[in-house]
């Protein structure tokens, strides 16, 4: 029985809490996978982490570092552990504009740390499809993509330095190649608390090309001829994702450039065309296929992917500029692991933004184990940090 | 005014909700955020924080699926459990002794505090 009257002295009485309300809860997140939550804490700084994970280590606890609990592969479900939810870490402690860069604290909500950036001139222009929730330490820790991964990359690249609180309790501030220690490792090596991002100037202009097409083949040709600098999104919906939406049952590519280069170019209308670009998961969710995968393949596979869900009328949708999809299921659909064996066969990622978690550690390969678990030997040899995830 | 809906489809437990909660943004807690109470009421716990929710339903306009919070239903079924605040105990007595929700007022007399929620 671990000691939770230590705990509070620790962060503060109202700072942890093991009531039925909180650990059913927070034995959930986005993923749908049902946890085991013994019990929640709410650090309030940075230090207070630290206090945390020697509390853990002191009575073999183990800890799941939460964000926003928006990830769809169970990287914050508990099992049988306490949560610590970073969502009050929301302090911006400093923009530095001249440098394009912010210190934040991992909980700061990147539409939150936006709209303040907004009248800079400046954003983080890595935007997930769970951009009005993600706390940038979620996005950190599951390297996030989304809709303009194909001109911004994935956080990784904007990220300057993270502290990171490891399985021992020690601070470690990364930066460099050391990043890859934190970024994109969902946690396993300890909690990301504070982060230093880089930022980019909002763009002064966009226009928009849409266009359908007879098949995939044709659309890809169409693909290469977009893939230019102006380019800032590629997006494409199958024929069966473009009649959810009510346009004509083809496939579609939507491209955004910061240029004058597409034909729609009225800001009403561009936003007009993203409402329902960004509307197209939720009437894909409210038909009962809200199982969204992430494939990612190299350019020479797509046309194999896309046909696939297409003779299989599979809805999808994608960032088709990074080369990731998003095939809509209904739950315990047996195609989800067909699907996977052909990526998996063609080289390709069985996550492309979404992340490993619980939900795709079958589908990772010996060599990533084995990093995972030099990784853990270094930061976390206790195992007491989001234990099971990633391999 | 949004009106109860009359399919509500279920909440796919996404969070893209938490940011636009009122009490959420104040105690930053997952129990009371949209979906937070979308798991207990999916799980049928009957709990006091049904009442933390403000009605307010800026949830619903940002929801994917229009997921409705049917805040005021539930709390109908928490109090039919025996589940509720004192506040509202006693606020409802008073309607209905007194027709407001205030309790026994003097002619003119502007009352000090409101029971509520």
């Amino acid at each position: 029985m671990m000691d939770l009257a230590s705990l509070q002295t620790l962060v503060g009485p109202e700072n942890v809490s093991a009531s039925l309300e909180d650990r059913l809860v927070y034995g959930r997140d986005a993923s749908r996978l049902r946890g085991e939550c013994l019990a929640v804490a709410w650090p309030m700084h940075p230090e207070q982490v630290v206090a945390l994970v020697e509390w853990a280590r002191a009575e073999a606890v183990d800890l799941v570092p939460r964000g926003a609990g928006t990830g769809l592969c169970g990287g914050a479900t508990p099992q049988r552990s306490l949560v610590a939810d970073l969502s009050r870490l929301t302090r911006i402690e400093s923009v530095d504009v001249e440098q394009r860069r912010a210190r934040v604290q991992a909980g700061v909500v990147l539409e939150t740390l936006n709209r303040r950036l907004a009248l800079a001139g400046l954003f983080l222009p890595v935007i997930p499809g769970s951009h009005r929730s993600a706390s940038i330490g979620g996005m950190i820790a599951t390297d996030a993509a989304g809709l303009r991964a194909v001109r911004y990359g994935v956080m990784r690249d904007w990220v300057e330095e993270v502290t990171l609180v490891d399985g021992l309790g020690r601070v470690h501030r990364l930066s460099g190649d050391a990043l890859n220690h934190a970024a994109g490792r969902e946690g396993v090596t300890g909690f990301i608390t504070e982060a230093t991002v880089r930022l980019a100037p909002l763009p002064r202009q966009r226009s928009i090309s849409l266009m359908a097409f007879d098949d995939e083949a044709a659309l890809l040709a169409q693909r290469r001829r977009w893939l230019v600098p102006e380019l800032t999104a590629l997006e494409y919906l199958n024929r069966h994702a473009a009649a959810a939406l009510g346009w004509e049952p083809r496939p579609h590519l939507l491209a955004e450039f910061d240029s004058a280069q597409g034909e729609i170019r009225e800001p009403a209308r561009i936003a007009e065309l993203w409402r329902q670009r960004d509307g197209l998961y939720p009437v894909l969710a409210a038909s009962g296929r809200w199982l969204i995968e992430d494939p990612q393949v190299e350019e020479d596979n797509l046309v194999a992917l896309l046909s696939w869900l297409d003779a299989e009328q599979i809805p999808a949708f994608g960032h088709l500029g990074v080369g990731i999809v998003h095939p809509c299921f209904r739950p315990n659909d047996e195609r989800i692991a067909a699907l996977y064996e052909l990526v998996a066969g063609w080289g390709g990622q069985v996550s492309g933004e979404h992340g490993i978690g619980l939900k795709k550690k079958a589908w990772t390969d010996d060599a990533f184990r084995a990093q995972i678990r030099q990784l853990k030997a270094v930061y976390d040899p206790q195992g007491l940090i989001n234990r099971g995830k990633l391999c | 005014m949004l009106k109860e809906p009359l399919e509500n489809p279920a909440c796919i437990e996404c969070g893209l909700c938490r940011e636009v909660c009122p009490m959420f943004l104040i105690l930053r807690q997952e129990r009371i955020s949209p979906r937070g109470l979308a798991i207990l009421a999916d799980e049928g716990v009957a709990s006091v924080t049904f009442y933390q929710c403000t009605l307010c339903r800026a949830c619903r306009v940002v929801c994917p699926v229009g997921h409705d919070p049917a805040g005021e239903r539930i709390r109908g079924q928490v109090v039919a459990q025996g589940v509720e605040t004192e506040a509202n105990r006693i606020m409802i007595a008073n309607i209905r002794q007194y027709g407001n929700p205030f309790g026994p007022l003097k002619e003119g007399e502007i009352p000090k505090t409101l029971t509520c929620c």
